[in-house]
């Protein structure tokens, strides 16, 4: 947050590019492109988001005499704010759903555990497949959102190869995130192998936008259990905020760099 | 990947103790703001049908920042924010029927909109420096960590709900 000036011009007409691309984003709408026996969903805020980049100075140099590094700053400050009205209203899917997640509460806390599954899938790759040295150990260890990369960098340091790893899945989340958890789940469901209630709590794994995109497909999918999803999958993001980090810092950040010693120990 | 090491990322530790509280009341109101025509646009539901239901996320927002701010102990905001809506929504309790009846008057979706708006126009050069430079290698290592999370938490919860039913 800015020390001052968050009401000047400048600050203020972010808000108006903002408005502007909002209502454009939201007067598309929701489109669905069938692809076989799945459809994936395409929503309003992943069109919000790509004109977001289309505007951002760094892309369009004309927007930058509005939008200067400080207001750009500013917008990173706003994404938090702008995102709390949106939590509440998740936290009010919840309540009215009590039932149903107190019935769920064994497969809802133990699916924190099931976050490791990244190392299950993506250490192999990173370093059978792709060859990565230390990078690895901070790409693969978690979904790398901030606390995770706080953590990082409290322990290696973000200028370490393992910082590198951990920035690197980070910026990369940041930008196509949302995307892939608008399509991933919506094609796991496609399947038919599991029940749509892990489907829905298995959406609270990572940010706040991952999580509107994920439940965003899992709703347009299976409109008639739109309560039930909304609910397990804010519960479980609940949970999320308040495992996540112990989660990583004493099981799978040690854990992952383990597997690396044994697997690569002429990188140590 | 070694070019990377230059581009650090300037994700201070938030404070939240520290925020001006007057102020970000402001910009919470301009949030709103935003999120209620993001509401009208998708769903058609207009300002004064939708005013109770988007002050009764304002004041929960409000009452999460401060309770974040104030707390002898910390928990970050969403997590107040959360909790406090929550417990409001809960059967039995007074008013909670009255209030899921105005929330619901309100599109979740909408309000992730201008969120995602603020984002891509925040993306700093650095941001876009460091996905260039990690190049194709961390694009696939991160699609598969996603898939990875998401997966293993459904096929977690997925055997647990079959033992427990």
């Amino acid at each position: 947050m800015p020390t001052s000036g968050v009401f000047e011009p400048r600050h203020l007409s972010l808000h108006v590019f903002v408005l502007a691309i909002v209502i454009v984003a939201e007067a598309i709408g929701i489109i669905r492109i069938p692809i076989g026996i799945a459809a994936i969903v395409l929503l309003p805020m992943l069109y919000a988001f790509a004109m977001g980049i289309a505007l951002n100075p760094n892309i369009t140099r004309a927007t930058g005499r509005v939008l200067t590094p400080n207001v750009q700053k500013f917008a990173g400050a706003m994404i938090t704010i702008a995102i709390t009205p949106f939590v509440a209203k998740f936290g009010t899917t919840v309540g009215p759903q009590i039932d149903a997640i107190i019935e769920a509460g064994p497969a809802l806390i133990l699916q924190e555990i099931g976050n490791l599954g990244t190392i299950v899938v993506a250490f192999p790759i990173a370093v059978y497949v792709l060859r990565m040295g230390r990078e690895t150990v901070g790409a693969v260890y978690s979904i790398d959102r901030e606390p995770n990369l706080a953590l990082v960098a409290e322990k290696y340091g973000l200028d370490s190869p393992e910082g590198a790893g951990v920035m690197g899945v980070y910026a990369t989340g940041t930008l196509i995130g949302t995307f892939i958890f608008a399509v991933i789940p919506v094609l796991v469901h496609a399947t038919g192998l599991f029940d749509i209630r892990a489907l829905a709590m298995s959406c609270g794994v990572g940010s706040g936008s991952m999580l509107a995109a994920c439940t965003g497909g899992l709703v347009t999918a299976e409109p008639e259990n739109k309560d039930l999803i909304l609910g397990l999958a804010g519960a479980s993001n609940v949970l999320t905020y308040a495992t996540g980090l112990y989660v990583g810092m004493f099981v799978a950040l040690p854990l992952t760099q383990w597997l690396f010693r044994k697997a690569r120990p002429d990188l140590y | 990947m070694q070019t990377t090491e230059h581009l650090k990322l300037d994700i201070e530790p938030v404070d939240e103790r520290g925020i001006r509280v007057g102020e970000t009341m402001l910009l919470l109101l301009i949030a709103c703001v935003i999120g209620g025509v993001a509401n009208y646009v998708s769903t058609g539901v207009g300002a004064a049908e939708a005013f109770p239901g988007m002050a009764i996320l304002y004041v929960c927002s409000v009452l999460g920042l401060m309770l974040a701010r104030f707390m002898p102990f910390y928990l970050p905001s969403v997590a107040w924010v959360s909790l406090i809506a929550i417990v409001i929504t809960i059967p039995g309790v007074p008013g909670s029927e009255w209030v899921v009846a105005q929330v619901g008057k309100i599109n979740f979706l909408s309000l992730a909109t201008p969120a995602l708006a603020y984002g891509g126009l925040a993306l700093s050069s650095k941001e876009f420096a460091i996905a260039r430079t990690s190049g194709w290698k961390i694009v696939i290592v991160a699609i598969c960590v996603m898939l990875g999370t998401y997966l293993g938490s459904v096929v977690i919860a997925d055997l647990t709900l079959r033992m427990f039913g």
